[in-house]
């Protein structure tokens, strides 16, 4: 049937226009859906200047590279456009280290699942060095493949270094916390890795102003881990580097190590970088 | 255009799978008129207009799979169009939208055939309707939207829309007998 009727030259004219009358419009549009001939009608009198502007920015959108989804979820927070794009290119924020991050955390939960103190601590441990990996994978010239344009954006060292370690500290916090879930019990032991996680980040950022980042990382996991099993092995209690003078001693490495940070954030901008 | 491009809708759509840059060109020109039009009938805005026009050619080069191989592309493309108009005016609340007034003035006799044969008499039934109900009618009936999607384009909450709808309905039956 719609090949047998056409709208009126006149009334797609005026509908176009928007001076037509309602009920005319809606059998047009449910005709214009099937008549190839007559939305040809509809583009012989259309804004050509309009269209043709629009069709600019649909190349303009179509050649530019796609955002990721990190970068699109920040926009979609408010997140300023270029933040956003230099957030999305830190490698410990790619959905490849997320997944990393999700299997380590998997096995400690699941070391934590039987039950016994050995299998906490194992969490205990590892919980709070995944967010120190993170942050050196976000500044390491082996991990970074933006390397080179980080190190040469103007002004940027400090700030990129504040927001990028902030981000990845967060994320990793969430997952963790996420994983605290599925723990056995819910006390305040499970939450235990919170503070050691921040300070162990900080001191080492700290150390990167001395050394690469890489290192700086490796030796601050080394510490910790010899540090909880040296107090294991004094008092005869797994848990003991978590306990309350154990916190005590991380708040204040995590002080001092953010002091440090503060006082040589010069070290992060591209000439002791290079 | 010097050579007219006798690819059929569909076939364009495949040729933007392995990113056929000239079949979204095509794509544009047959469509984006039509569209620009329609959309410009259901908001106020022609900013946000021209973003969800643009928003739908996008979508469409970026994902010409989701077209189901059957049915109109025109249909398609007008679902994919509305939507990202609901997007926009969902973005820009305090953007002036609203529909089309429609017009109140009896139907014609040749608009009596044209839709008397198949519908009843569908133009003056919904004639009959007070804008704000015709509105509702218009956005879930002839445009397709839910409940939800038909709130946000007229700027109002999807309970209303029920309660529109359901006191447009006996009235609409009433003017189809």
């Amino acid at each position: 049937m719609s090949e047998m009727w056409h709208a009126d030259p006149g009334d797609i004219a005026r509908y176009t226009t928007d001076t037509i009358d309602a009920t005319r419009a809606v059998s047009i549009e449910a005709h214009l859906v099937t008549c190839a001939r007559c939305r040809e009608q509809v583009a012989g009198v259309a804004d050509r200047t309009r269209l043709d502007a629009a069709w600019v920015e649909i190349v303009d959108t179509v050649e530019s590279p796609r955002p990721t989804v990190v970068e699109w979820v920040l926009r979609r927070m408010g997140v300023r456009a270029d933040t956003a794009r230099l957030l999305a290119a830190t490698p410990s924020l790619q959905a490849s280290w997320l997944m990393a991050v999700i299997v380590a955390l998997g096995f400690a939960t699941l070391a934590a699942q039987s039950g016994t103190e050995r299998g906490l601590a194992v969490f205990l441990i590892v919980a709070p060095l995944l967010p120190v990996a993170g942050v050196a994978a976000a500044f390491g010239r082996e991990l970074d493949p933006t390397w080179e344009i980080t190190a040469a954006a103007p002004g940027g060292g400090f700030r990129l270094l504040l927001v990028r370690a902030s981000a990845v500290f967060a994320t990793t916090l969430a997952v963790a916390a996420i994983a605290c879930l599925a723990l056995p019990t819910l006390s305040w032991t499970t939450a235990a890795w919170v503070l050691p996680a921040l300070a162990l980040t900080l001191a080492s950022l700290a150390l990167s102003t001395f050394t690469s980042p890489e290192r700086a990382s490796v030796a601050v996991a080394v510490t910790w881990v010899v540090a909880v099993l040296a107090s294991a092995q004094e008092t005869r209690d797994l848990l003991s580097a978590f306990g309350s003078s154990g916190q005590l001693a991380l708040a204040i490495v995590a002080f001092v190590s953010a002091v440090l940070v503060a006082q040589r954030r010069d070290s992060f901008e591209i000439r002791s970088r290079l | 255009m010097a050579t007219v491009d006798e690819r059929s809708d569909p076939d364009l759509l495949r040729a933007l799978a392995v990113d056929d840059r000239s079949a979204l060109a095509e794509l544009y020109r047959r469509h984006s008129p039509w569209l620009l039009a329609r959309l410009s009938r259901r908001c106020a805005d022609p900013d946000l207009v021209d973003q969800a026009l643009q928003d739908t050619f996008v979508a469409v080069w970026r994902k010409p799979g989701s077209y189901k191989a059957s049915g109109e592309v025109a249909a398609w493309l007008w679902g994919i169009g509305i939507r990202r108009l609901i997007d926009q005016v969902r973005r820009r609340p305090a953007a002036l939208h609203q529909l089309d007034p429609w017009d109140a003035s009896s139907p014609s006799a040749e608009e009596q055939v044209l839709l008397g044969v198949q519908h009843g008499d569908l133009a003056g039934a919904l004639d009959r309707l007070s804008p704000e109900l015709r509105a509702v009618v218009q956005a879930t009936v002839l445009d397709g939207l839910t409940t939800r999607e038909a709130g946000r384009l007229l700027g109002i909450p999807a309970g209303t829309v029920k309660t529109r709808m359901m006191r447009a309905k006996p009235l609409l039956r009433e003017g189809l007998t």
